[in-house]
């Protein structure tokens, strides 16, 4: 297992190293610099093109790359044009708001996902079956940004129940419940299309499992219904669930783009959104390589977790 | 089940240490207590009549801003999120007031010499930084010479190209000694002062990067306190403020990210003050807690023809599309109705404003009329056809802005009624502005705006001289123009000076290089119990130490 965990790490160095080129080319293939953006009648083109001299940007794009690459290899992410201070700051600043966002909505997702899809696959074409698949599909197909707007106008503007945008209040003092008060509706945003899909996969994986031989088994031995569920049954269907939620997990770096966009939410996915506009680009090459290593750590751990839970799998 | 259940506690742990994972990131000290509502009802009511003319101290403002600020140096700064927070912060010598004039600050010119060279400052006796210091000459001096210095890298070295050196002659009174003469000096003599007792003896090619940036010290009316990246700046009043001690004791500028969350966060309070788009007018208006202001902003937005495209060379072709465009039904349909029909580049809110200017009324058969003339005649499916060649042109804007959209598609309308297609096209804002700027100039018309500087002069952006590299992407070439702009730009009596920025404005009217479409409306919502607010049509926090909350 550790030799293949190794093996597995070792693999991703090309992975990272080819996204990292890729990134790079489209970046800088992409129309307008970071010195063009300043059309400020007071920058004069002068200054502009000092300023494009200062950052670099007059070197050719290969020259760029090998001199950004030297500092990753140092351990250097950088200085970001525009606030100019190391981007290593910057992101870490944002990252915990990004992860208590992401792990409020996964487990959101988690908890209502696999006890709804559980019930709803042994009492099958039950009224609650029917109703977790349809909501399961509904919550699939709506966008992102539609359901947010949505409980903004009920939840915030028409009830105030939730606060509009922010994570905490102004001038008031911390508090966990103002915080959490302020996670709610932003964390359904971010997890009901992943509790969406959860759900329906925990009901297929455990209607494929409970037709098995081994539960037929297990009933015949006299087991309770529960135990036959829960502990025969469960463990075996969550392992397609697992290798999805852990496929998951670099998308929220791509949904909390547009909810924290909609909620003034500060985190990773708006620091981005404003990165790109602003063509920082080494924010932007940052960020890029972070979601990257998300992915391969998210499909990596999806590949151990499967090996834990299925004795089967041998490496 | 017992698994189950201990699984779900053990994910309640994790939820509960990452919200103070979070804490730790922003946690603010000093909370101020939110005030009772009751309390504030009551207040309201019986203070309404008596204490309404009466200023009080305290109250705490949530102003929300939709830009993230940067960096808050004015020699380093770049966007105007920064830009309008720092002018709480700071202050010059000179500022500009609500009607465009510039007036003393800290200090006031004493002396010009005969040649216009030679400019003498002096610097009220006892202002003060926000650490308490006294704000003297040297500041002055160690200022204006960070971009004169040869490391200097930020993005401001040609405001003050034409400055020689800055000396001081004693602690109050500076001298500024100029290459050449210029009009618009007084507004760079104002440029916002840095302390040198703090900065003075950091390298200048490390001052773009100090962390004096992210915790500035100046000698505005509010202090900074605390800034929480992507979420908010709190500022606080500066005691010593030589005006008097602000009335709020501070002032937190909420980061809302776009306009759609600002309005949003307005109507629910979780901002209480403002600015919004026209198109949002009718929407704020039905909120009940908040007053709106409306003037007009200091900008125009224009209808850009591109002289590289041949079509747009010939006069007659150009007043035919300004003859075409209803630009009253534009305003109405894309800024709600906020906003007045333009005619030239200069704002009814400028010194330099002149109502000569050539007025091309909405008349599409003149315009068919003007096409004809110039030899487009119509083709068999209606669009204008001359040489072989069909009307059709392209209409680019940035996508990011709804109100540019929605102008491009009624243009394509009302053009199309006499004879010219045009199709819309949209780009994101960097892509935009690669596409229209040096060396591409790769669009046939565009629609933008231009906010306006305080000294009136169009030079950057009409003048022949800034095809190859400035603002002229239109490529637009008038030497007559050219040679007034010039003059203007060194006419240091103000009377001829007026009169050749006037000269400039008619010649632009009639010329139409834009088809002028319209001076927008700056709209701020406010507080109700807010008192004292000035609306300055550039400065958003223009003369905050006079705004007093009613209690």
């Amino acid at each position: 297992m550790t030799a293949y965990i190794l093996r597995r790490l070792i693999m991703t160095i090309p992975i990272l190293l080819g996204i990292s080129i890729l990134s790079f080319a489209i970046m800088h293939l992409a129309p307008g610099d970071p010195a063009s953006m300043l059309m400020d009648p007071t920058i004069s083109p002068e200054d502009r093109e000092r300023m494009a001299e200062r950052l670099g940007l007059n070197d050719p794009p290969h020259v760029q790359y090998l001199k950004w690459m030297g500092n990753i290899l140092q351990g250097e992410l950088g200085t970001s044009y525009v606030q100019r201070r190391p981007v290593a700051d910057i992101i870490m600043e944002r990252l915990p708001n990004t992860l208590v966002l992401m792990i409020a909505s996964s487990l959101f997702a988690i908890i209502l996902a696999i006890p709804f899809g559980v019930l709803s696959a042994t009492r099958q074409y039950s009224t609650l079956d029917y109703s977790v698949t349809t909501f399961s599909f509904i919550g699939v197909a709506t966008p992102n940004f539609w359901l947010g707007l949505m409980l903004l106008m009920i939840f915030s503007v028409q009830l105030g129940w939730f606060p509009a945008g922010g994570i905490q209040t102004i001038n008031a003092p911390f508090s966990i419940w103002d915080r959490i008060h302020h996670l709610i509706l932003p964390m359904i945003v971010l997890g009901t299309y992943d509790m969406a899909s959860l759900m329906r996969y925990t009901r297929s994986s455990m209607l494929e499992v409970i037709r098995q031989d081994y539960i037929r088994t297990a009933r015949a031995k006299g087991f309770r219904e529960r135990t036959v569920i829960y502990k025969h049954g469960l463990r075996n269907a969550m392992i397609p669930v697992i290798t999805i939620f852990g496929l998951m997990l670099p998308t929220f770096i791509g949904g909390s783009v547009v909810v924290e966009t909609l909620f003034s939410w500060p985190g990773i996915g708006q620091l981005f959104i404003n990165s790109v506009f602003q063509r920082d680009y080494p924010v932007i090459m940052a960020l890029t390589m972070f979601s990257a290593v998300l992915v391969v750590i998210g499909n990596l751990l999806a590949d151990i977790l499967y090996a834990i839970v299925d004795p089967r799998i041998e490496y | 089940m017992k698994l189950n259940k201990r699984f779900i506690i053990l994910l309640g742990l994790m939820l509960v240490f990452s919200m103070t994972l979070a804490a730790c990131g922003g946690g603010g000290e000093e909370p101020a207590p939110q005030d009772d509502a009751t309390q504030e009802e009551e207040t309201e009511e019986e203070a309404a009549e008596e204490t309404a003319g009466e200023p009080q101290y305290g109250g705490d403002l949530i102003y929300g801003q939709t830009g993230n600020p940067q960096l808050f140096n004015p020699l380093y700064s770049q966007d105007t999120a920064s830009g309008d927070i720092e002018a709480l912060i700071f202050a010059g010598l000179m500022r500009t007031d609500e009607n465009l004039n510039v007036v003393p600050h800290l200090g006031e010119p004493v002396e010009v010499s005969e040649d216009g060279l030679e400019h003498i400052y002096r610097i009220y006796e006892g202002v003060k930084w926000h650490d308490g210091e006294e704000v003297t000459a040297d500041d002055v001096v160690f200022t204006f010479s960070i971009p004169l210095h040869e490391d200097y890298d930020g993005p401001r070295k040609s405001y003050f190209e034409n400055l020689e050196t800055v000396e001081k002659i004693d602690d109050y009174t500076v001298k500024f000694i100029l290459k050449k003469p210029d009009a618009a000096w007084p507004i760079t003599a104002g440029y916002e002062l840095l302390p040198e007792h703090i900065l003075g003896d950091v390298p200048v090619a490390e001052l773009g990067e100090h962390e004096f940036n992210r915790n500035p010290i100046g000698a505005g009316p509010f202090k900074f306190d605390e800034w929480v990246e992507g979420q908010y700046v709190r500022l606080v009043a500066h005691e010593d403020y030589f005006e008097g001690r602000p009335y709020l004791d501070s002032i937190t500028v909420k980061i809302t990210g776009d306009s759609n969350a600002q309005v949003l966060q307005l109507q629910t309070g979780d901002i209480q003050m403002g600015a919004f788009p026209s198109e949002e007018f009718s929407t704020v208006e039905t909120f009940d807690h908040v007053n709106i202001s409306q003037i007009l902003r200091y900008a125009y937005n224009y209808f850009g023809f591109n002289f590289r495209n041949e079509f747009f060379q010939d006069l007659r072709v150009r007043q035919a599309i300004a003859h075409a465009l209803d630009r009253q039904a534009i305003i109405d349909a894309t800024l709600d109705g906020h906003g007045e029909v333009a005619h030239g580049p200069v704002s009814p809110l400028s010194w330099a404003w002149t109502d000569e200017l050539t007025v091309y009324e909405y008349d599409p058969e003149k315009a068919k009329a003007l096409l004809a003339e110039a030899g487009w005649e119509p083709g068999s499916d209606g669009v204008l056809e001359k040489d072989g060649k069909k009307f059709e042109i392209e209409i680019l804007y940035n996508e990011e802005n709804i109100a540019r959209r929605n102008t491009a598609v009624i243009m394509q309308e009302q053009l199309a009624e006499v004879g010219i297609k045009a199709t819309p096209k949209s780009l994101e804002w960097g892509a935009f502005l690669d596409t229209i700027n040096p060396p591409n100039y790769d669009f046939d018309t565009v629609i933008l705006g231009w906010a306006l500087g305080t000294d009136p002069n169009p030079k950057q952006i009409f003048h022949s001289a800034e095809i190859e590299q400035g603002l002229n992407n239109i490529s637009y070439v008038n030497e007559e123009l050219d040679k007034l702009m010039d003059e203007a730009a060194v006419e240091l009596d103000e009377e001829k000076r007026k009169e050749l920025l006037q000269e400039i404005f008619k010649i632009l009217s009639e010329d139409l290089p834009y088809v002028f479409l319209n001076y927008p409306m700056d709209n701020v919502a406010y507080p109700k119990n807010l008192h004292g607010f000035t609306h300055h049509p550039r400065v958003p926090f223009y003369k905050a130490h006079e705004w007093w909350l009613e209690q």
